[in-house]
């Protein structure tokens, strides 16, 4: 309870710093921005499927990096604040390279569904980043020339083809994951024996990652 | 995960330090600190108390519950209770273990603080794993778990979750599942 109080007092104090600090018209501040990339990274990290990306989270914090060196560049030598905010800088990076490479692992791992999935959303809605989805084709066709110059071409003609469909793998979306309720939910059903439960604000629970993938997805629920 | 990616979600948590120097305002990406002024308490972030204190720039109060009264009735409370009781903090072990490695000669009564810390981690493994056996038992696939902070959890995440998958797949009869494609496509 203890810090929690001081949490929220520090929030306080921080917003009003930031209402005649902020210069751009973002409506998020950079806080909030951090906050949520971490919620994301954690997400993404025990999700078995890949996540809706989050490029604009990615980008609102690089720009807050390069905005925050250029401004260190101007501090003296042997600035307290040098040191410190060199600091933050690096916990930042470590959460987004984490974030890109976990995805990086799910793309490799399950590229073809993902295209395929991708594939029937519009650019907006795609789960893979213009970026991700390059990556993810380029692996499919490194993946595919290697089967073929390593094996395929050597085989009689009938069983000569590149399969895609044959390679392609789902991930498991009945893993069972920790999560955390962020606002009360009523009425998830628990697979299996089909009863239904009701998330309190807050409770933590362990399910079945389908049961909430929605909920996820909305913002309802943490994975933890 | 990684207990040092556990560790370094707690390092968010606000810790009172008392700085020897002053300063204004510094503004973090991540919030605010400060003002700093010599010798009046301020709270900032563990990850930069624990460096402020190793340029010795600072001295660390111990968290309000870091007391050995308080942390011996956590004990005789989580031994009473069937179910786990609430910690002060979602990353009590971590921070006790982070704050105490850095900076004992700040908290009084280090050594038996990290006694009872201890005490109280072991006290909740015990009880966590009986619940974990008694949970695969009786097939559970859903189950609350309330109070548990980060560490705890992280401590049963390369073990329980796996186990639930892979007694849902036998129930499930043993189709191939991703699993055994993934291996031969990798």
């Amino acid at each position: 309870m203890e810090t929690k109080n001081s949490e929220s007092e520090y929030s306080t104090e921080h917003n009003e710093n930031v209402s005649h600090l902020e210069e751009s018209d973002d409506e998020m501040t950079a806080e909030r921005a951090l906050q949520a990339l971490e919620n994301a990274w954690l997400n993404e990290k025990f999700s078995p499927e890949l996540l809706p990306h989050q490029l604009e989270l990615v980008e609102c914090m690089l720009e807050q990096i390069s905005h925050m060196e250029e401004n260190l560049k101007k501090l003296e030598k042997g600035d307290i604040r040098l040191n410190i905010h060199t600091m933050e800088i690096n916990r930042i990076r470590f959460i987004i390279s984490s974030y890109l490479r976990k995805r990086l692992d799910k793309i490799e791992e399950y590229a073809i569904y993902f295209l395929s999935e991708d594939a029937n959303r519009s650019s907006e809605e795609a789960f893979m980043t213009p970026a991700e989805t390059h990556f993810a084709r380029e692996y499919v066709s490194s993946v595919e020339s290697l089967f073929t110059t390593l094996a395929l071409q050597h085989m009689p003609r009938r069983i000569k083809d590149f399969e895609l469909n044959a390679m392609s793998s789902k991930p498991n979306l009945n893993k069972h994951v920790f999560i955390r309720a962020n606002k009360a939910t009523d009425g998830i059903l628990i697979p299996g024996n089909m009863n239904e439960q009701d998330f309190k604000e807050d409770s933590q629970h362990i399910i079945q990652y389908a049961a909430i993938a929605h909920l996820v997805k909305n913002g309802h629920v943490q994975l933890i | 995960m990684d207990p040092s990616e556990v560790e370094f979600l707690g390092e968010k948590q606000l810790v009172s330090i008392v700085p020897n120097f002053s300063f204004g305002i510094i503004h973090l990406i991540s919030g605010s600190v400060g003002p700093f002024r010599a010798g009046l308490p301020v709270k900032v972030p563990i990850w930069l108390a624990i460096s402020l204190k190793q340029q010795q720039k600072c001295r660390i109060i111990a968290q309000e519950w870091m007391d050995i009264e308080k942390l011996n009735d956590s004990i005789e409370a989580e031994k009473r209770s069937k179910l786990f009781t609430k910690m002060p903090s979602n990353h009590f072990m971590d921070e006790a273990q982070m704050l105490l490695m850095v900076a004992p000669d700040d908290i009084p009564d280090a050594d038996n603080i990290r006694t009872a810390v201890k005490d109280i981690w072991d006290l909740r493994m015990s009880k966590l794993r009986s619940s974990v056996i008694g949970f695969v038992k009786n097939a559970g696939t859903y189950a609350k778990l309330d109070h548990l902070t980060a560490m705890e959890i992280n401590s049963i995440r390369s073990l329980l979750p796996d186990a639930l998958d892979i007694m849902l797949h036998m129930e499930h009869g043993g189709k191939p599942t991703v699993l055994q494609s993934l291996n031969t496509t990798m």
